[in-house]
């Protein structure tokens, strides 16, 4: 790589070869280099090399560069731009480069470039490298809008810099600069105007308010401002908004540009597709305004020229072979070709036909927008149309098609002027060979620049005090239009194919109506209205005349005398001024170029929506088709559709017949097969009974088979039997034998006996035998006895632990006892202190109650008087009354009642008494638990259990909840009532409620009785148990009404529990 | 208890290194672990340590028989306790006594009233006298300490009614016992109250009689009448003996004994605790530590 270096750098020299097989190669391996190598070295060089030599081809590798190197040819020419001598080359090369749009150049906002850029134009003062960078900066704008937010201001400084420029000259260069620049200007404010109405405006409104810029903006920014209309955004838009980036995202490039060219007025400057939306309508009215004074003169000097013209001709043949495929040009062609026919018959109105005209006009300039655009982007269509018009517009169109490729402009801008001022160009150079040879007969070169300075700024340039006044007038003469000077070509169609010409129609419609006010007024006027660009065309075209007459009068060889013989300054200057000259044009011919190149883009991407839209149509159209046959099949199908349902509905008949006869077999069968159903079923009971029978017999058959087993059995046994008899018989001959055998054996030995005689020895020896059998038998005896013995101690050692055992389970026990007697009594004590509480609470509730009737006594003595006599007739039914829980209401109804309560009967001591009274029972309940049979018989129960090590599961035994006593306080505080259960507590609680279970088997009861019922259903009614329980009740019960009671206070015991103690009780009872 | 798996064989030590209460949750806890509750081994362990606030209403409950000792019967009579409260508040409740604006103190005055059997008729309720202010005073002291209005009515009820059973007799030589023990301490302090004549008008009403409640705040409090409701009417003597030793400064400084009065009745609350303590370790001092075994 480090060794190809040089190579490069070497071949750079190289890129001027003439060779083109050569150039090629180098080319190829600068690329290349450039590909492959990220270093700056090779592109500082190129750069270098481009500011020596300005070669094309290093420009058009530079200018090509890619992605990885644009920093380096930015910095590079960054670099460049400081230095004065390299400036305007780097400009140049930095116009090729942008003109060219690489992918990066949205980038080069960032980079210094632009800032010096900036710089430079705020503050050089050569005025080629301003202009050169005005046409930089106007080119750049659009490709960078969203930068325009930091540098804005910088812009607008620049413009108003350089447009006070024109006005005060500071660098007092030629005048011939000053136009260019002025035209650069010109563009910079359409640029500026275009895309920042609002902030550009501003800045003119506050700049051009001081006094000092006062001047400038009546001679320099209001001309241009009269080439403007009003933007659209300074209605709509803001000042930020126009600043915003998002505003600028939908817009490409040309888009800007040609939006900047829309609100342009100028047709030099912008020269685009207004037609197509308002600026038709502008032409329109102008139109209709101007036509109305002209339109007679024009249908005579026109018609009257050439009475065979019709506009359908020209449209006719407007149509050529080779715009075929351009369908909307068809339909506007065929409608135009017959509505100028209709117009056509009607010619002798003078309002209707203008306005046809309008129409006709308007179509005419539609097409002809396309035509141009044609023409712009396509440029050789453009020709082979125009030739295909007609032989007269063949030679118009090759006039002007002679001049641009003279020039080598092909921008629309100069098409269109040339269309309109081409012809003129031959007669133009009349005057200015008079001119020339004015100021050649004047013999001052002065004279000739006077005439190139030739601009609306002219006056103040009129500082060369060689010109003469009369010059002026002469010059003046010409400037709006030559037309105007001489009459126009009496080629017939020339005048309509301006009018076709959006622009050019009303410029030419403009100059015709304005052309008798300028005879009388003078020309000044006109000259205002002039573009500076139009100047500045006039200049070089002008100039270049001139150069060809004066070239052409001097012999070649003589060149270099030239000067000296038409100026007498100094050659060299002169040759620059024209070089740097040259170098503008060549800057404005470039830019014109770009602009040029925007428009090509925009026609192409026009011209495939034209495309598209046709092919859509065309599409629509077929599409169209395709319904119209659908809907064709539609109907066909309906039709066979109702044939279809015809012959469903006819089968459908005959499926009904069949159905129906179907139907009747059926039914037919379903008899057949019922009969068949019930034949069967009798021939079943049949089979049935026969089975029966069949078993039947096989029961008998089975009793049989037992029989015969039976029988067999006992032939069995019997034979058995008969073995067993055979057998003893022959054990009874056996036995009778031996008996026959002992027989004579003893009376054998009875017979030895007798012959013996008494033998003492012998009996002395049979005692000691039987001495000894009994010694052995007592000594066997002894040993049983001592094994007796052994067993019986063990016995007792056995029964000696079981009783410790015994005791220490009773000590155990004990224990416990102890414990659960504790846990009791403490739980007694809570409940005895409840009980306690509730007391107080009753006393309490009965001495409120006695306090209020003692208020009810005193507030009614007088009825008390009245009712006294009366209670005491009702007074054994009142006090039923009140022991009966059914209604105890009654006693409630007055003091009267309750005394004769108190007072009449002696069943209830007096209620202060009572409290005192009632505490007995319950006061003694608590001593039950602790007091023997019951307690013992309960513990003693506890204590079988755990004797037997038995689970305890029965005292584990769920226990309902004890009666509430706030029961009892509920009734109490809800029903003022006190004395029913007061009173039933002491005397009926034991007298009344006991004997009710007695006598008969238990009816069903008062409420509060449940314990005396389940005691007696519990038990069989003999009559010693109903003695027992009838003793043992009334204290339960006491306890029980009072809450006192033991089984009630939880003590543990569930009520079952409970009942089986009284029956262990009871059982007690009846064993004592 | 030092062969015990489940103690720490450090915990005979700490004591003698100094370390007090280290081991007394888990000992305290393994006697609430006995099935019947031996109510004396606690009322030893309240009266030498400490209880810690989380089984405090519990041990008291015990101690006071609001609880039986046995636990399988807590539920029950916790049942009974219970009914009990709403019977007698619903009675009051009917009886128009209280209604529901009645602040709590006097809602138990009036249970307290009614169960003891001193209620006032409706018609004839006349102002708290002295005992019923006392009554209202530690009833003001145990709501702070207890949340549950059941357990602090059966509380207070249970604590005044052992406190007037158990050291009603004895309440009237404790002037004379604190007059003794102040003279062992501090002679020149009774000697300037016998002075200036505040020695009879000290607030022992407040001290013996309401056992501080008011006087200190509730925390101090309930270390206080953990030794009364243990048993011990002695540790009211040293608190109020400790009080006095600690405000000896200032009271030296107070000549008119209306001064005295008013400040022991209002006494700053910041150091009670370190005053209890210290008044704790007195007691110790002067009555020896309960030497049961724990």
């Amino acid at each position: 790589m480090a060794r190809e270096q040089p190579n490069v750098g070497d071949l750079l020299p190289l890129l001027e070869t003439s060779d083109l097989h050569q150039l090629e190669e180098i080319r190829g391996l600068i690329n290349e280099q450039l590909s492959t190598e990220r270093g700056s070295m090779l592109l500082n060089g190129l750069v270098d090399y481009f500011l020596e030599t300005n070669s094309a081809q290093a420009m058009h590798i530079l200018s090509s560069v890619r992605e990885p190197h644009d920093k380096h040819l930015l910095d590079k020419m960054n670099e460049c731009m400081t230095k004065q001598a390299c400036r305007l080359p780097t400009l140049t090369l930095l116009g090729h480069v942008i003109r060219k749009q690489p992918s990066w150049i949205h980038k080069i906002a960032r980079y210094p470039l632009l800032l010096s850029l900036l710089k430079c134009l705020k503050t050089d003062t050569d005025v080629v490298v301003l202009i050169t960078g005005v046409l930089v900066l106007i080119t750049l704008l659009p490709m960078i809008p969203q930068a325009g937010k930091q540098h804005l201001w910088e812009y607008f400084d620049i413009f108003g810099r350089l447009a006070s420029w024109n006005l005060k000259n500071p660098g007092h260069v030629s005048e011939v600069y000053l136009i260019h620049l002025h035209a650069s200007v010109y563009s910079l404010f359409h640029r500026l105007y275009g895309m920042y109405p609002c902030n550009f405006v501003s800045y003119l409104r506050s700049h051009y308010s001081m006094k000092e810029n006062m001047e400038t903006f009546e001679e320099v920014v209001k001309p241009m401002l009269e080439h403007v209309r009003i933007h659209p955004e300074l209605v709509t838009g803001t000042k930020d908004h126009e600043l915003d980036p998002t505003r600028w995202k939908r817009y490409e490039i040309h888009d800007i540009v040609i939006e900047c060219a829309k609100v342009s007025l100028d047709p030099k400057e912008a020269s685009c597709e207004e037609g197509y939306s308002c600026s038709l309508n502008i032409i329109q009215i102008m139109l209709f305004v101007s036509l109305q004074n002209s339109a007679c003169e024009l249908n005579s000097s026109c018609g009257g020229k050439d009475p065979l013209w019709s506009p359908s001709s020209l449209c006719g043949m407007a149509t050529p072979p080779s715009s075929r495929g351009m369908s909307p040009n068809l339909e506007l062609s065929h409608s135009s070709s017959h509505l100028p026919s209709r117009f056509h018959c009607t010619s002798g109105d003078t309002f209707q036909p203008i306005l046809q005209w309008v129409i006709v006009l308007s179509r005419i300039v539609m097409i002809v927008i396309h035509l141009e655009l044609f023409q712009t982007g396509y440029h050789l269509m453009c020709l082979s149309f125009v030739a295909a018009i007609t032989e007269e517009l063949l030679k118009i169109t090759e006039e002007n098609q002679e001049l641009p490729g003279l020039r080598g402009f092909d921008s629309p801008f100069y098409h269109t002027t040339e269309t309109l001022t081409g012809c003129q160009a031959p007669e133009k150079t009349l005057p200015n060979i008079h001119g020339g040879a004015g100021g050649g007969a004047g013999g001052a070169a002065p004279g000739l620049e006077q005439t190139w300075s030739f601009t609306p700024i002219d006056h103040h340039l009129h500082r060369s005090p060689s010109a003469p006044d009369d010059d002026v007038g002469k010059y003046g003469m010409f400037s709006p239009s030559p037309c105007s000077k001489t009459p126009p070509a009496p080629i017939p169609y020339e005048s309509f194919f301006d009018l076709a010409l959006p622009r050019a129609a009303s410029l030419f419609v403009g100059k015709k109506t304005t052309e008798a006010v300028h005879k009388a007024d003078g020309e000044e006027e006109g000259l205002m209205s002039a573009s500076p660009l139009e100047v500045l065309d006039r200049l070089v075209q002008q100039g270049s005349d001139a150069h060809d007459k004066v070239l052409k009068r001097l012999p070649l060889p003589s060149k270099s005398a030239d000067w000296t013989h038409f100026g007498g300054s100094a050659p060299l200057d002169e040759l620059h001024t024209l070089r740097s000259q040259l170098l503008l044009l060549h800057n404005q011919l470039l830019y014109e170029r770009y602009k040029r190149e925007q428009h090509a883009v925009r026609n192409r991407r026009l011209l495939r929506r034209i495309i598209n839209a046709t092919a859509l149509e065309e599409q629509n159209n077929a599409m169209k088709d395709q319904l119209n046959l659908q809907s064709v099949d539609i109907t066909s199908l309906r039709e066979s559709l109702q044939v279809e349902q015809q012959r469903y509905r006819q089968l459908w008949d005959d499926r009904e017949t069949v159905v129906t006869r179907l139907h009747s077999q059926i039914r037919q069968l379903q008899q057949g097969r019922d009969d068949y159903y019930t034949k069967n079923q009798e021939l079943q009971s049949k089979l049935q009974e026969c089975q029966k029978r069949m078993d039947e017999l096989e029961a008998e058959l089975q009793r049989a088979n037992n029989k015969i087993c039976h029988t067999g059995h006992l032939l069995n046994q019997m034979t058995i039997k008969l073995s067993n008899s055979e057998s003893t018989q022959q054990q009874m001959s056996f036995l009778n034998k031996q008996l026959l055998l002992l027989g004579e054996a003893h009376k054998l030995s009875m017979q030895e006996l007798h012959h013996a005689g008494p033998d003492n020895t012998k009996e002395a020896q049979m005692l000691q035998v039987s001495y000894r059998k009994e010694v052995e038998t007592l000594r066997q005896s002894l040993l049983v006895q001592g094994q007796k013995l052994e067993a019986a101690q063990q016995r007792v050692a056995e029964l000696e632990t079981l009783l410790t055992k015994k005791e220490h389970l009773i000590a155990e026990q004990k224990k416990f006892l102890e414990d659960v007697k504790c846990q009791a009594k403490a739980e007694l004590q809570a409940s005895d202190s409840r009980y306690q509480a509730q007391r107080r609470i009753t006393q309490l509730l009965q001495t409120e109650l006695l306090q209020l009737y003692s208020r009810v006594e005193m507030e009614a003595p007088a009825e008390n008087e009245e009712a006294d006599t009366r209670p005491l007739h009702d007074s054994p039914h009142g006090n039923g009354s009140t022991l009966s829980p059914g209604q105890p209401k009654a006693s409630n109804s007055s003091k009267v009642t309750a005394n004769s309560i108190n007072g009449g009967q002696d069943l209830a001591p007096p209620l202060l008494v009572e409290p005192s009274s009632l505490s007995y029972p319950h006061a003694d309940a608590p001593l039950t638990v602790g007091s023997y049979p019951s307690a013992k018989s309960f513990l003693g129960m506890r204590a079988r259990e755990l004797f037997r090590n038995k689970s305890e599961s029965q005292c584990d035994e769920e226990q309902p909840p004890p009666p509430r006593l706030a029961g009892l306080a509920h009734g109490l505080k809800t029903e003022l009532c006190v004395e029913a259960p007061c009173t039933g507590q002491t005397a009926p609680a034991l007298a009344p409620v006991c004997p009710t279970p007695f006598p008969v088997p238990p009816p069903p009861l008062p409420s509060t009785a449940t314990t005396p019922v389940t005691v007696p259903s519990k038990e069989p009614a003999s009559e010693p148990k109903q003695r027992a329980s009838s003793q043992e009740s009334p204290r339960r019960k006491a306890g029980a009404g009072s809450g006192g009671g033991r089984g009630q206070a939880g003590s543990g015991r569930p009520r079952q529990q409970q009942l089986k103690i009284m029956d262990y009780n009871e059982t007690h009872h009846e064993h004592s | 208890m030092a062969d015990d798996p489940q103690r720490n064989f450090r915990s005979a030590y700490y004591e003698k290194v100094g370390f007090r209460g280290v081991e007394e949750k888990k000992s305290l806890e393994i006697l609430l672990k006995d099935n019947p509750l031996d109510v004396e081994k606690l009322s030893t362990f309240s009266q030498r340590f400490p209880l810690p606030s989380m089984y405090r209403i519990h041990v008291w409950k015990v101690l006071l028989g609001i609880q039986p000792p046995h636990s399988d019967s807590h539920a029950l009579v916790g049942g009974y306790r219970k009914e009990q409260y709403q019977d007698v508040l619903e009675a009051l409740e009917v009886m128009r006594y209280i209604s529901a604006s009645t602040p709590s103190t006097h809602v138990y005055l009036r249970m307290f009233q009614l169960e003891s059997q001193v209620l006032p008729r409706c018609s004839e309720t006349s102002p708290p006298d002295e005992e019923n202010e006392d009554f209202l005073s530690i009833s003001r002291a145990m709501e702070e300490i207890v949340d549950d209005p059941i357990d602090c009515y059966w509380l207070i009820k249970c604590f005044v009614n052992q406190f007037h059973s158990k050291f009603g007799d004895s309440l009237p030589h404790l002037p004379k016992s604190l007059e003794h023990y102040l003279s062992q301490e501090e002679p020149r302090l009774l000697n300037h109250l016998k002075n200036t004549g505040a020695l009879a008008q000290l607030p022992y009403s407040l001290w013996f009689r309401r056992c501080f409640a008011g006087c200190l705040p509730e925390s101090s409090l309930q270390r206080v009448w953990d030794k009364v409701i243990s048993g011990s009417c002695k540790i009211l003597v040293f608190v109020a003996l400790e009080i006095l030793l600690s405000y000896k400064l200032v009271l030296m400084g107070i000549n008119r004994p209306e001064g005295v009065v008013k400040f022991l009745c209002n006494i700053p609350q910041e150091n009670t605790d370190a005053i209890v303590t210290k008044a704790i370790d007195l007691w110790h001092k002067y009555c020896g530590t309960p030497m049961h075994a724990v």
